[in-house]
């Protein structure tokens, strides 16, 4: 309803404007109708992940009204549906302008989503008898599915400059479900997915404030924002632990908090074709929270003590960044920067009880100073070499036994632009990572050998070179290839390598006006190599545990049950797509037909390696597995398909009609999908992500009216 | 100590001089021709120049209040008198008779002085000569006189981004809902690669607020920055991940028990022995809560409430 009223406001406002000035004025714009008529098989959700096809008419509106001083635009499009969004920009020439906006977002995850509880979309789960039924033909059916509305308006001043001044606002709604999980017991157990309510709403507000006539530049803004959720916790009641209707589990919800922003910019023009720069900001981001003093586990509700019962949340940050910029002589232009970001978290530390167990949460904060140059220098013979070089370094506190990073980056790139007809260019960056690791020193602990890749010491090298043709006016070609190789040197436990390729390839030709011919083609190739040790016992786990991965395999049977051994797996991934259309103007402004086809495909495999002696007679749990059937091959796996033909009739200047049809395909074969149970293993699923494969033939026509 | 405070606060007084004094930039108006001298020959440019934001006199200092088409062009008298072939006598903006440096520096004498523009020197686009006229023209009345829509215009250069918003897992970027500038700062920022925040998580927080906490249970890398497990633009696994779950987790946990076990092709939905730790949304379909966690005791701290 409200956004009816706000709609029907922006549109009442924009007729009201037309006739609020008597001067000389045009108006100009398009109203077009478009009916389509889709026919989609499989899975909906995927096909509209972010749109809203369905059969009818789609409208979109644009207008443009434009006079001496004043001018105002508006656009509407799909009306009615959920991607319709709206649009008023207005204003005076040279001295204000103002905007309203209103668009609607749709994310479809699943269609037909199902689960055995009673209250989906509410914020209380339940069940009426224990177990709960597993024919899921009696389950309940849902759609994972968000809706988000955003509702902005802003205005800007600038007739008093060298001051000027901007202001706006906007709130986004979301509305909807997704799909969340749960442990069924405290330390793992079954995985129960749970159809999360999402009703939340955040408010923005943001100011700026500013001076600019050369060669002075400064600006104050402040950006005010409010998150709210109208559930903070997900109720449920937990089969895992038999819990009755009367003792429920809580999973919490994101919790409502306030961010506020404020920065200072600035810039100030110097001698020698120089400029000094700068920009500094702090925020804070807060939320209070009342804590759960229970939590219900196996055998009924566990109470723990708390030192707070409110964790007040805080985390502010400071930046600061500063940038010289010189041109002092044509060849030379520099870049010396200076970069300070710091996160501190103010949160209270809280003291948790449970049983014989306490614990405190970590307080994880950390700074970045980055400092560096960039030089570009023009050589003769049309050459170009800008050449970089930045250090950072990281400082964090607890997390884990992570404490700094240090990172020397090196770049180089060298573009060429001799010829009239063809630029090229190549490039070389290597970044060099140092990860100050304080691991435990025993080595009877994994952690001792685990380095986490984010943090991990690194060598990553960089290559690219890309070439740009232009023979002729109309003719364009282009080729880009770039491999990055990033070697983790210090890893024993965990990512180790990542190598990534591309290839890119465009063209586009005019021919004598008649007919554009257009084409790209993309690869990628994704290389990521892992080493790991499993380390599981089921009874009485041996002291020292044998964590070393130089220690040989260790594989013992029932009652045990110790299995020590490494593993390795490859994952790759080869991406390949292309484009094909043509624009064939088959009378000249008149009648057009564009023709386009897109293809994409994905290959995804992951090769494992047991490093251990399989031998089920020993190991019951092996269950037939041997070092060559253990690999997966449609580790995600899709192609796309998609083909368009459409054809414009431009009957008159003002009116033209265009037809067509589009065909639609997706395929999906992932391994972690395939076989789909809801029920498997005692645990209980939703179906979220199942199933999107689609294909769909979609017919359109419109018509099209320009004033 | 006091002299080298006095020796260091007169600098910026002596900057602050000369900005004073800085003079003003030279507009030579010799050899101007006006627009109608223009229109003679170029009526479609004119006609599109007189229907576009530029030939409005009410905004001081538009080309209609200054020398019209040569306020951009510069003055037309010797390309007049050279028979007016293309580029002879006068400032056009091509690539193969002017350099990008040459081109903006046309535009920024008038931009240079909006807040959009007003850090045009730090962006990486002018040092990749990039210029005004790659994006933009003055002669349409597309909004913003962009010469394309986003994405499709910045994908020219940037076709790698292009590949990866095809890939199936993406922001609806290819779908007109999100721009490219909604979180890049085209025309020059000092966040990494010209976004629009201070870190890469403050960026991300502004669409994704239920994600901003703080968190009493807080899972570090998550805190430090989205793309440690994201990817921006496109991603053949879901939710955008830059690998897939299990391995992803695995890559840092690698304890004992469930977080360092290899599972394979036996533990999925069709292998012999299926685990949730494998099948469908593995560790998350239980790690529900890992972008932070307000649950209590180990169900918190693990993010499993």
């Amino acid at each position: 309803m409200r956004s009816k009223i706000i709609i029907g406001t922006m549109i009442f406002s924009w007729i009201a404007f037309l006739n609020a000035f008597a001067q000389e004025r045009r108006l100009e714009g398009e109203v077009s109708v478009t009916g389509v008529a889709p026919k989609i098989e499989g899975g909906k959700a995927k096909f509209n992940e972010y749109r809203d096809i369905r059969d009818g008419a789609y409208v979109e509106i644009e207008t443009r009204y434009h006079a001496d001083q004043y001018y105002l635009d508006f656009r509407a499009q799909d009306i009615g549906y959920k991607t319709q969004r709206y649009g008023i920009e207005g204003g005076k020439w040279g001295s204000f302008k103002y905007h309203f906006d209103y668009d609607e977002i749709p994310h479809n995850f699943t269609y037909g989503a199902k689960s055995f509880y009673t209250g989906v979309g509410g914020a209380k789960l339940t069940f009426p008898t224990q177990p709960p039924s597993k024919d899921i033909n009696t389950w309940t059916t849902f759609d994972y599915s968000i809706e988000r509305k955003n509702y902005g308006g802003g205005f800007k001043l600038d007739m008093l400059k060298p001051f000027y001044f901007d202001a706006s606002v906007n709130r986004e709604e979301r509305k909807g479900l997704y799909p969340v999980g749960a442990a069924g017991t405290s330390s793992g157990g079954i995985a129960i997915e749970l159809p999360a309510p999402i009703n939340y709403m955040t408010d923005n507000l943001k100011l700026e404030a500013g001076y600019i006539q050369n060669p002075f530049f400064f600006s104050l803004g402040y950006f005010y924002s409010t998150f709210r959720n109208d559930n903070s916790q997900l109720d449920f009641r937990n089969p895992a632990n038999g819990s009755t209707a009367a003792t429920t589990d809580i999973f919490t919800l994101p919790p409502n908090n306030t961010y506020y922003r404020l920065d200072l910019k600035g810039g100030v023009k110097l001698p020698f074709r120089s400029k000094f720069n700068l920009d500094l900001a702090s925020s804070s981001t807060q939320s209070d929270v009342n804590l759960l003093s229970s939590y219900v586990a196996l055998g009924g509700r566990n109470f723990i003590n708390l030192s707070s019962p409110v964790f007040n949340g805080k985390v502010d940050t400071q930046s600061y960044n500063f940038m010289l910029t010189s041109n002092p002589f044509r060849p030379l232009d520099a870049k010396l920067f200076y970069k300070y970001y710091e996160r501190r978290n103010k949160s209270n530390s809280i003291t948790t009880t449970d049983g014989p167990n306490t614990f405190s949460n970590p307080l994880f904060d950390y700074r970045n100073q980055k400092y560096g140059a960039e030089l570009g220098f023009k050589l003769p013979a049309s050459f170009n070499l800008t050449a970089a070089y930045t250090h950072a370094r990281i400082e964090r506190r607890d997390r884990d036994n992570i404490p700094t990073n240090t990172d020397d980056t090196y770049g180089a790139d060298l573009r060429w632009s001799g010829l009239d007809f063809m630029v090229a260019k190549v490039g070389y960056e290597r970044l060099q990572r140092k990860g100050d690791f304080g691991q435990p020193a025993d080595p009877n602990l994994l952690e001792h050998y685990v380095r986490r890749y984010d943090v991990a010491s690194r060598d990553r090298n960089t290559y690219k070179a890309i070439v740009d043709f232009f023979p002729i006016e109309n003719l364009n070609f282009s080729l880009g290839y770039k491999y990055k190789d990033t070697n983790y040197n210090e890893t024993i436990l965990g990512l180790q390598s990542d190598k990534r390729s591309e290839f890119t390839m465009d063209g586009d030709y005019l021919i004598a006006k008649r007919v554009r011919l257009f084409a790209y083609f993309d690869f990628a190739y994704v290389k990521l190599d892992q080493f790991q040790r499993t380390v599981t016992s089921a009874n009485n786990p041996p002291s020292p545990l044998p964590a070393d991965p130089g220690n040989p395999p260790t594989i013992t049977p029932a009652p045990q049950s110790l299995q020590a051994f490494n593993w390795k797996v490859t994952q790759t991934e080869t991406n390949y797509g292309y484009g094909l259309g043509a624009d064939l103007y088959i009378l000249p402004q008149k009648l057009t037909l564009k023709l386009q086809h897109n293809w994409t495909k994905s290959d995804g495999y992951a090769d494992y390696t047991y490093f251990r002696a399989f031998n089920p007679a020993i190991i019951p749990t092996d269950a037939g597995r041997t070092q060559d059937n253990i690999d997966i091959s449609n580790w995600g796996k899709y192609e796309t398909r998609f083909y368009m033909a459409r054809l414009t009739y431009n009957l008159t200047k003002t009116l033209s009609f265009a037809g067509g049809y589009v065909y639609e395909k997706f395929i999906a074969d992932d391994a972690q999908y395939n076989g789909y149970n809801y029920t498997i293993g005692g645990n209980f699923l939703t179906g979220a992500y199942t199933n999107p494969s689609y294909e769909a033939n979609i017919a359109f026509l419109s018509a099209a009216y320009r004033f | 100590m006091k002299k080298y405070f006095v020796s260091i606060s007169f600098f910026p007084i002596l900057i602050f001089l000369w900005a004073i004094f800085l003079p003003a930039e030279v507009r030579g108006s010799d050899g101007v021709v006006g627009v109608e001298i223009c229109k003679g020959c170029h009526e479609d440019h004119y006609n599109s120049y007189m229907r576009s934001t530029h030939a409005k006199k009410a905004i001081p200092n538009s080309p209609a209040n200054l020398e019209g088409c040569e306020t951009c062009h510069g003055p037309g008298a010797a390309h007049v008198e050279k028979s007016g072939e293309r580029g002879v006598g006068i400032f056009i903006f091509s690539k193969k008779i002017a350099d990008a440096r040459s081109k903006s520096a046309k535009c920024l004498s008038c931009h240079g002085e909006s807040r959009d523009l007003s850090f045009w020197d730090v962006a990486k686009h002018p040092s990749v000569d990039v210029s005004c006229d790659n994006c933009h023209t003055v002669h349409s009345m597309t909004p913003k006189n962009l010469k394309a829509t986003q994405p499709d215009l910045c994908n020219i250069c940037h076709r790698s981004i292009r590949a990866q918003q095809n890939k199936q897992s993406h922001h609806p970027i290819r779908d007109g809902k999100l721009k490219c500038t909604d979180c890049h700062d085209h025309h020059g920022g000092f966040g990494q690669h010209m976004i629009k925040a201070e870190s890469v998580n403050e960026l991300c927080y502004k669409c994704h607020a239920d994600k901003r906490g703080p968190f009493m249970w807080q899972h570090p890398p998550v805190e430090e920055n989205c793309l440690s497990c994201h990817t921006a633009h496109g991603s053949n696994v879901s939710k955008l991940l830059v690998s897939r779950v299990p391995l992803l987790c695995q890559a840092c946990h690698a304890d004992t028990g469930h977080p360092g076990t290899g599972n394979t092709s036996f533990e999925t939905f069709q292998g012999r022995t299926p685990s949730n730790k494998m099948f469908a949304r593995a560790c998350l379909n239980c790690h529900s809560t890992i972008h932070g966690s307000n649950g209590p005791s180990v169900q918190g701290r693990r993010f499993v409430r």
